[in-house]
């Protein structure tokens, strides 16, 4: 039961990390990132499935294995093995991997803009 | 899968779910008065004063409360009941659209039927029809008892293991309706879903043409390296393409799984991400389906089977 | 006035009796009614503790069930949680349903009615003692094992109705399914001992003068819940052998791929199932008439219209047992005739609630606990009951069957018109049981906890089952709009749970159990069973002249415990209690009672160890725990039915009755007619599913040529019974020698089981092979019932002549040859109808 209760409080941990994100933004996001909205990006990437590959924290399900797990992404130096870590990049990539980096496995995900850099903030959210 | 809201039940899409609808007030606005009568009553009875209390205290009330008044409204809705459930469920003329739909473990198989009944298109986990007109659903299982449902065309029906069992579904306007097995069938019932897609007839015979005629000919992408690895990696053991050698039939039919809009049996939507996500690891997204993981396929064959399936449309 | 037995009803007038009562007899009294201790407790059988046993045990069973429950509502709290994987809570709604419905339900209802009737009915216990203690023990057992499946991950994951082919062997390879199939098929044969106990006792145990009109209502439930599970029960049992058979042998019944049809389960399944949920209801409400009454004060306002309902509900519910398949696809016609039944039953229930609420308003109830919980439980159940006449609409079942509407709906529905009541009841009798009345001020807690609790869990729930989410589902998707009514829900079952919790601290703190020096009638009671009691319940049984003695004679209390009225000592020196007639309640004979004995908890052990060993598949273990089973269960027998020194003995008054009677007047007569009734309703449901498989699908039978033997084979089990009867006949006549009525009887037994071989070797013969296709599978079942019947047949056989040879057969104290004499001839002419019938069928015609 372990496992069944991580959903419930990240939950938790993710309505406080919420809050306090809004008064210390990661630096360098600032300018970006902004408006941009881990709340949303859950949102979106329940959506769209991202999870059919990759075991996302605060994701109950799927718990995809197909991709890597995405956590600790902030400690991360590089975004698939190459690319600076930085919001607007990780946005760039999550809704077109193939076009900034050729031989990933990971397609293009039918993700706007905004709802791109939403999913970024939510994968620094929960890769602190 | 089913929207919740507005609740299905009271946002109806055809005339096989909107009779239904009205019947669903009428039962609720009967139980809420007779809910409030006894609630009063009992009121009376506990707090009331003493004439009311007189009133309430003896065999009269049994008599008027419990006898007369639950047998008039009980007569009245069952002869709504009775015109309604026959009016619903009135002789099958023949000359409609067939399309079987058969049950299984945990998805559904789709075979659009010709006038002899012939199937001549199939598909699975989603179903198109023409707006305006009733299409006729011939109900079976593969396996265990299933419920076909999608609540704004219709209510549901069972589909029984050696039976067949008859509906009629309609949609007035077009769209995209959500669908549940309603019948409990072990496993990971609770990720059986389907959508219903209802065109304009013209987009509607279209399609249907498209479709029929897709079934005789080649596959697309037949030289690519997907076509070759659905064979050799065992995809084809299970499913089948048209026009192709894969010709398995204990998994969804694969032919048109490029336009589907769902993966997985109407859980997730139909993208790149989660078409290769399912192939590589059904299983993390629904347990216990019937396919298995595939750990060992590399990044690229992952890459060439998706795009081979995207092809399929 | 009139008489119905030709005894003189002017001899009540004698009590009470005004003389002295001689020294010495209140302590003879206690003497013979003891009870065991220590260890020994175990072997006790009087109903003041296997009452309290079994309540404490389905009541035990109720908070395993509950629990399950809370863990599956913090699943769906939200979606896509992973508390339980799919598996487990598969399992768990299984077994929770499963518990719920067989394990606490139905024995909680038995359990009360072992516990309260005797004492209402101011008998001394129930007139199988032994019968008791065994379907306790073998409920207790079995319903433990069952549970402690969950533990290894085998509990059944079918849903609790364990619709095939879901839970064929194809579809379900492990043992959980067996686990289901053979642990309720054997609870169940523990729920029929106890429906025919309570069903003996109330029509012949009840105290002198208690005629029908006089009978407090809960007996009347009793009655009518008794007779129902009589009815019910065998088709389930039926089911579960079948499907049973279906897995072990290869017996295709349910297989539509070889002639069977899955909807033949559903049918029996539910021609059992719909009953079940008026067999929980009635007595409930049998127990919210009685309470009302009391606590109001007043006599309950239209008795007779309450008891008609009783009896209305009855015969109805057996006519609607096809709602639960309106989304089949039956034809039109039938599934108008199960809809009109099934709103037609809701009519009695409206009697019922009407005449509580005019109890109410006619009395002045007083701001208590037992009376909120009947209150909150006529609320619930009327909303219950609303829903269940929107769901008796078959177009509007068609939307909602199958969705957590009909969760909300049925919980609406037990525990309103169930759960409630038995709370209610649950404080309103334990100080007749217990040192200490509950606490009044916790009380009102665990009300409001659980009314409120049960409110926010449930009333949601029709919402939720409106947008569209099935029942029996471990999850569900996000962003569809079900997570607030979801999580509501949770919350409410949550605090249900504190209300339950909290009640189990009050019990723990308050109740003494204790049958002298009780807290005694709290609550103000009028019927009997609030007479000063001991173990031997009241001192004497007292004349009944009304419904409420208590309140109507305001001296009985007093005179019972002076020994003024019936039965004031032990005049044979064994524990008995007087046998009235069933309809004006005239005294007919003393019964002599069994007391304690540790073999039915013995052979409810075995019994329990030979289904639960045949389960984990210990073959030989559980050959060796049913033959163990066999010599329990005849040397408890053995004990009874022995000659009383005095023929005839003074029960108070200068009345004297029988020490011993014979023939159709018997409770062992009549319990034996009960059982046989059992036995017949498992053949007619088996002639049904014959007569159904074969009306869906007769393109896969053939015709064996096997009418040939047919009348001759008939004949066989005719001349068998035959027998039986004229060993009867030899026996009340003087002059024939001791053996040669047995010797009849053993004869006949010989004539059974060789027509019965003669039957199942021209089968085998005949080429028949069970596992090709249903008929096949259906004739052999049929020859397996009829062989199992044969089977007993002969050891009863046995054991008679056992009995004889030891001269315990002595004319006319013919009980024990009357019982075996009623079970052979019947088994004689189920194996000619059986023969007839599948031999002639369809071919043969």
């Amino acid at each position: 039961m372990g496992d069944g209760l991580q959903p419930a409080l990240c939950i938790l941990l993710l309505a406080v990390v919420t809050l306090t994100s809004a008064c210390a933004p990661p630096p360098e996001a600032v300018t970006e990132t902004a408006l941009a909205s881990a709340e949303r990006g859950k949102a979106a990437i329940e959506r769209v499935g991202c999870a059919s590959c990759h075991t996302i924290t605060g994701i109950s399900w799927p718990q995809g294995k197909t991709g890597p797990a995405l956590d600790g992404l902030e400690r991360r130096g590089l975004i698939a093995g190459e690319l600076p870590n930085r919001p607007e990049v990780l946005a760039a990539f999550v809704q077109d991997a193939p076009a900034l980096v050729p031989d990933t496995a990971m397609p293009a995900m039918p993700l706007t803009d905004r709802e791109a850099l939403d999913v970024a903030a939510y994968l620094y959210e929960i890769g602190r | 899968m089913l929207e919740a809201w507005p609740p299905p039940i009271f946002d109806p899409a055809g005339p096989y779910a909107w009779p239904i609808t009205t019947l669903s007030w009428v039962l609720l606005a009967m139980a809420a008065a007779v809910l409030v009568l006894v609630v009063v009553a009992l009121w009376l009875a506990l707090f009331g004063s003493q004439r009311a209390q007189a009133k309430v205290g003896g065999t009269k009330i049994i008599w008027m409360a419990g006898i007369a008044l639950p047998v008039v409204v009980l007569t009245a809705l069952l002869l709504y009941g009775l015109w309604l459930t026959s009016s619903l469920s009135d002789e099958i003329e023949g000359d409609e659209m067939r399309v079987r739909v058969t049950g299984e473990m945990w998805w559904w198989r789709v075979a659009y039927l010709d006038d002899e009944g012939q199937p001549v298109s199939h598909d699975a986990n989603e179903l198109h029809i023409p707006v305006g007109q009733p299409v006729v659903l011939e109900l079976e299982s593969g396996d265990v008892i299933h419920s076909f449902w999608v609540p704004r065309l219709s209510g549901k029906l069972d589909m029984i293991p050696g039976r067949r069992n008859l509906m009629r579904i309609q949609a007035d306007e077009p769209g995209v309706y959500g669908g549940q097995c309603a019948e409990y069938c072990g496993g990971p019932h609770a990720l059986m879903g389907f959508v219903v897609v209802a065109h304009e007839p013209p987009a509607f015979a279209r399609l249907m043409i498209e479709r029929t005629a897709r079934e005789q000919a080649p596959a697309p992408g037949a030289a690519s390296q997907g076509a070759e690895l659905f064979q050799t990696t065992g995809c084809a053991a299970c499913h089948r393409i048209a026009g192709t050698d894969a010709n398995g039939l204990a998994g969804p039919d694969l032919t048109f799984m490029g336009a589907r809009r769902t993966v997985g049996a109407g859980i997730l939507p139909n993208n790149t991400g989660t078409l290769m996500g399912w192939i590589g690891n059904s299983q993390a997204i629904k347990p216990n389906n019937r396919m298995p993981p595939y750990p060992v396929l590399s990044r690229e064959e992952l890459q060439a089977i998706t795009a081979y399936l995207e092809m399929q449309r | 006035m009139k008489s119905e037995t030709g005894f003189d009803p002017a001899l009540f007038d004698r009590f009470p009796t005004k003389e002295e009562r001689p020294p010495g007899e209140i302590e003879e009294l206690e003497r013979v009614w003891r009870a065991p201790r220590g260890w020994g407790l175990l072997t006790a059988v009087n109903n003041n503790y296997i009452g309290t046993f079994y309540v404490g045990a389905a009541f035990m069973f109720f908070v395993l069930a509950g629990f399950l429950a809370l863990v599956m509502r913090v699943q769906l709290a939200l979606p896509l949680q992973g508390v339980l994987p799919q598996e487990t809570y598969n399992q768990f709604f299984t077994m929770h349903g499963t518990l719920m419905m067989f394990l606490f339900a139905v024995p909680m209802m038995e359990a009360l009615g072992v516990l309260l009737l005797p004492q209402m009915l101011a008998a001394r216990d129930l007139p199988f003692p032994r019968l008791s203690a065994y379907a306790f023990w073998a409920y207790f057992i079995g319903g433990t094992c069952f549970f402690m499946s969950l533990f290894f991950g085998l509990a059944p994951d079918g849903g609790w109705f364990m619709y095939p082919p879901l839970t064929s062997t194809t579809y379900s390879p492990g043992i959980n399914a067996d686990f289901w199939l053979l642990g309720i098929g054997f609870i169940e044969i523990s729920a029929i001992a106890g429906a025919i106990e309570i069903l003996v006792g109330v029509l012949k145990t009840r105290a002198p003068g208690m005629t029908l009109a006089r009978m407090p209502i809960f007996a009347w439930a009793m009655l009518v819940f008794a007779a129902m599970i009589l009815i019910a029960f065998p088709a389930v049992i039926l089911a579960t052998l079948l499907l049973e058979l279906e897995r072990a042998l290869n017996w295709p019944f349910f297989d539509a791929t070889r002639g069977g049809d899955p909807m033949l389960w559903q049918h029996l399944f539910w021609f059992f199932g719909h009953p079940e949920v008026y067999i929980i209801f009635l007595p409930a409400a049998g127990l919210v008439s009685m309470m009302v009454s009391a606590l109001s004060r007043v006599t309950l306002v239209g008795y007779q219209l309450v008891v008609l309902a009783l009896l209305a509900t009855g015969f109805i519910s057996f006519g609607v047992w096809a709602h639960h398949m309106f989304t089949t696809g039956m034809p039109t016609l039938s599934i108008s005739f199960f809809s009109a039944a099934s709103m037609a039953v809701s009519v009695p229930a409206g009697i019922q609630v009407f005449s509580w609420i005019a109890t109410l308003a006619a009395g002045k109830p007083r701001h208590n606990t037992p009376t909120l919980f009947l209150v909150g439980g006529i609320v619930t159940f009327v909303i219950g009951g609303l829903t269940g006449v929107m769901v008796a609409m078959v177009p509007f079942d068609w939307q909602v069957h199958d969705t957590h509407f009909i969760v909300a709906h049925l919980h609406y529905v037990l525990i309103g018109g169930s759960v409630f009541p038995v709370f209610a009841g649950l404080y309103y009798w334990t100080p007749m049981m217990s040192r200490r009345p509950l606490s009044e001020r916790l009380g009102k807690w665990v009300f409001w906890l659980m009314f409120a609790g049960m409110q926010i869990t449930f009333l949601p729930m029709h919402l939720t089952g409106f947008m569209g989410m099935p029942r029996r589902v471990y999850t569900y998707l996000p962003g569809m709009g079900l997570e607030p009514t979801n999580m509501i829900s949770t919350v409410g079952a949550l605090t249900f749970g504190v209300g339950v919790a909290l009640f189990i601290y009050d019990l723990a703190r308050n109740f003494r159990f204790a049958v002298e020096g009780t807290a005694g009638n709290v609550y103000g009671g009028g019927t009997l069973e609030w007479l000063p009691n001991g173990l031997y319940a009241a001192r004497s049984i007292p004349v009944v002249r009304s419904r409420e003695p208590l309140w109507d004679d305001p001296n009985l209390g007093d005179d019972v415990e002076q020994g003024r009225y019936f039965l004031p000592g032990t005049p044979t020196g064994q524990r008995e209690t007087i046998i009235t007639s069933p309809i004006r309640a005239e005294p007919q004979y003393l019964q002599i009672m069994p007391g304690p004995s540790v073999w039915p908890l013995l052979g409810a052990l075995f019994t329990a160890g030979f289904f639960l060993l045949l389960t984990i598949q210990a073959y030989t273990p559980a050959v060796i725990s049913g033959i163990l089973a066999i010599p329990s269960i005849m040397r408890w027998l053995w004990e009874t039915d022995r000659p009383v020194a005095k023929q005839e003995v003074d029960v108070g008054g200068g009345i004297r009755l029988k020490t011993y009677a014979t023939g159709p007047s018997t409770h062992g007569w009549w319990a034996m007619i009960m059982l046989l009734i059992v036995a017949f309703m498992v053949f007619l449901m088996l002639v049904f599913g014959f007569l159904f498989v074969f009306g869906v699908h007769p393109e896969y039978w053939i015709d064996f040529n096997a009418s040939g033997p047919a009348l001759p084979i008939a004949a066989v089990y005719t001349a068998g019974g035959a027998l039986v009867l004229l060993g009867r006949h030899l026996l009340q006549r003087e002059g024939s020698t001791l053996w040669s009525p047995t010797t009849q009887v053993l004869l006949g037994c010989l004539a059974l089981a060789g027509a019965w071989i003669l039957d199942f070797a021209l089968w085998q013969d005949a080429g028949i092979d069970p596992e090709a296709s249903a008929q096949g599978a259906l004739i052999m079942a049929f020859l397996s019932l009829e062989g199992f019947l044969v089977g007993v047949a002969v050891l009863m056989g046995a054991y008679l002549a056992l009995r004889t040879s030891r001269n315990m057969i002595e004319r006319p104290r013919s009980v024990t040859f009357d019982v075996t004499m009623l079970f052979l001839v019947y088994t004689a002419a189920q194996g000619a109808a059986s023969t007839l019938l599948t031999r002639l069928f369809p071919g043969g015609l």
